[in-house]
């Protein structure tokens, strides 16, 4: 699918369309070129030291000794896991549920909360004001994941605020992904981070503006707190991964033998990577759309990883990557059914949003086949309007 | 408690919504009761010195502002003209007396007008001198906001924590004990701006 060949990083697969990227005279990308800083330049054991004293400057003093924003998947397993066997914190678990959890990683869930001992609050945003929310972000910015996006990223915050506990402890920085953050600056998730790449240039306010039938106080949940707020509670946000050398592979390995944390395939994945993205039925379509838009999927992605880690060649990799990226996803009915547009709509807003030089062609596009656990997801289309 | 001192000069709107937004209570003020109540005090300042001198002398709070400051070394900070009137005297418009609380005199610039068009507006770096709790942590972007014609000029290299080359090299922020001053306007600098009114709220001298 699509009419040219996208340039790739000479040393990973990652192609130009990649958001932030750059290639250096050879080739390389900047991304790749940010593990050099990771692995060669970054004095990790003084990182380590650094979050030692961290821990310690807010442990004891609050209901608990920080908030652990959280998933079920495996970098926030492994964060939560790492902060409470390594420095025996009490942590506050804080879990926002977009929706679309997987009853693999419910299962996952279920044994590492019980196995840490820890408190959880779980909270799900009212579904009619998600529903609306995500067909509006889809159709202007050719991405519906906005309410889980500025949700994961508001509301633990919102939780610091209102229950005082300054610290929270997030895992994987961006720059294992992306440049929006360089290896050698500390990324603290504040506002600014949410504003530069995570709500798609779309503020809670924003939102109430362009749909209709909510209340304001509808969209809360993804309302990034004020700066007074945070600032009187004395708020500090910062990446796991920016104290110690993230590696997914060795970590993955950890979770699976220490909380029993088990992957699942997910669509659009190779089954090298049975530890990648389970925790939302709608990845498949995520990573759909995102092929459609810039011509790369998520084994793209993973395999990119692996290359810079040394655990596969690029030639390995790229044919993963041909073989698994880009199928027309079987969960993609069901998103149509929830959101209530067709299967055209949905490509021709994809198209759109298209980033040159890619140029997507639909035609002949291969279908996916359904995952295992594709009959437990929730199939409730029908709603009581109010 | 902020005491963000009010004598009719100029703009003080933006530097007490920085420090609301900041997370402190900020009352903006000329009554005494009130500089001796705050913890920290800001002087702000636009415009001409004289006229800024003649206005703190007809609000009446220079007395209670000296004392609280100079006397019972309560965090200050002044700003831009607020900088400026710290000076022995200014020469903007005839020669005025300063408050006197730093050994200094402000002059005009002296640069070919030419090439370096006055006032002096718009970013520019900062250069830092002398370590100091208050600017730290600049990053690699060392740019904060200015706009002025005069500038602070001392022969006490000690009061001098950064300066700031516009034509010529000119103190840009100084410190001497609890009191501290920037030309540049930290509540128009962005996030060095903020990092530096944060700053000051944590400072003890």
């Amino acid at each position: 699918m699509g009419k040219i060949n996208l340039r790739r990083c000479s040393r990973c697969l990652i192609p130009e369309t990649h958001e932030t990227i750059i290639f250096n005279a050879e080739g390389v990308c900047n991304i790749c070129l940010q593990q050099v800083v990771k692995n060669e330049l970054i004095d990790w054991d003084k990182r380590k030291l650094e979050l030692d004293a961290l821990i310690e400057e807010y442990r004891g003093k609050y209901s608990h000794d920080m908030i652990v924003p959280f998933s079920g998947g495996k970098d926030s397993t492994f964060t939560l896991h790492y902060l409470v066997k390594e420095y025996k914190i009490k942590p506050l678990v804080v879990q926002f549920d977009h929706g679309f959890m997987r009853p693999q990683l419910r299962e996952n869930n279920e044994r590492t909360f019980k196995k840490l001992g820890v408190d959880v609050i779980s909270f799900r945003p009212n579904w009619h004001v998600v529903r609306k929310v995500m067909l509006e972000s889809l159709l202007r910015k050719g991405d519906f994941c906005w309410h889980c996006h500025t949700g994961i990223f508001s509301y633990p915050m919102q939780l610091a605020v209102k229950f005082n506990i300054p610290l929270l402890l997030w895992g994987e920085p961006s720059s294992e992904y992306t440049s929006y953050y360089s290896y050698d600056e500390k990324e603290e998730v504040d506002e600014k981070r949410f504003n530069r790449f995570v709500n798609l240039g779309i503020t809670a306010d924003d939102m109430y503006g362009m749909i209709d039938g909510v209340e304001e106080r509808d969209l809360d949940p993804f309302r990034y707190p004020a700066l007074r707020d945070l600032k009187k509670v004395g708020v500090r946000s910062v990446c796991l991964g920016s104290y110690i050398p993230w590696d997914v592979r060795s970590q993955v390995n950890l979770i699976k033998d220490e909380l029993g944390w088990e992957g699942a395939e997910v669509e659009g994945v190779a089954p090298t990577f049975p530890y990648e993205k389970i925790e939302c039925f709608m990845q498949g379509v995520r990573d759909y759309l995102k092929f459609v838009k810039r011509g790369y999927g998520r084994t793209a992605h993973n395999t990119s990883i692996d290359i810079r880690n040394g655990r596969m060649t690029r030639e390995e990799g790229l044919k993963l990557t041909e073989e698994y990226d880009g199928k027309r996803p079987a969960s993609l009915d069901l998103f149509l059914d929830y959101t209530g547009i067709t299967e055209e709509e949905f490509m021709e807003t994809a198209q759109k949003h298209a980033v040159e030089p890619w140029v997507p062609e639909l035609v002949q596009i291969e279908r996916g086949k359904k995952l295992p656990d594709y009959d437990q997801w929730d199939k409730t289309f029908e709603l009581i309007e109010k | 408690m902020i005491a963000v001192v009010d004598y009719g000069s100029g703009n003080i709107h933006s530097i007490s919504s920085a420090f609301y937004m900041l997370g402190a209570d900020v009352v903006v003020t000329n009554k005494p009761e009130d500089l001796q109540a705050a913890t920290h005090i800001v002087l702000p300042g636009v415009g001409a010195f004289g006229v800024c001198m003649e206005n703190l002398k007809a609000s009446g709070v220079i007395e209670s502002l000296t004392e609280e400051v100079f006397e019972k070394g309560k965090p200050f900070y002044g700003i831009c003209v607020g900088m400026q009137v710290l000076a022995r005297e200014g020469h903007e418009f005839g020669i005025h007396e300063g408050l006197g609380w730093v050994d200094g005199i402000v002059k005009k610039f002296d640069v070919d007008e030419s090439e370096y068009k006055i006032p002096h507006v718009g970013w520019n770096d900062i250069l830092v001198t002398r370590e100091t709790p208050l600017i730290k942590d600049l990053g690699k972007d060392k740019t904060f906001y200015f706009t002025h014609s005069y500038h602070f000029i001392t022969d006490d290299e000690d009061l001098i924590v950064a300066n700031c080359e516009y034509g010529e090299t000119f103190p840009t922020a100084i410190q001497k004990d609890n009191i501290f001053a920037t030309q540049f306007h930290p509540e128009k600098s962005q996030e060095n701006g903020l990092n530096l009114l944060e700053n000051f709220l944590n400072w003890k001298p």
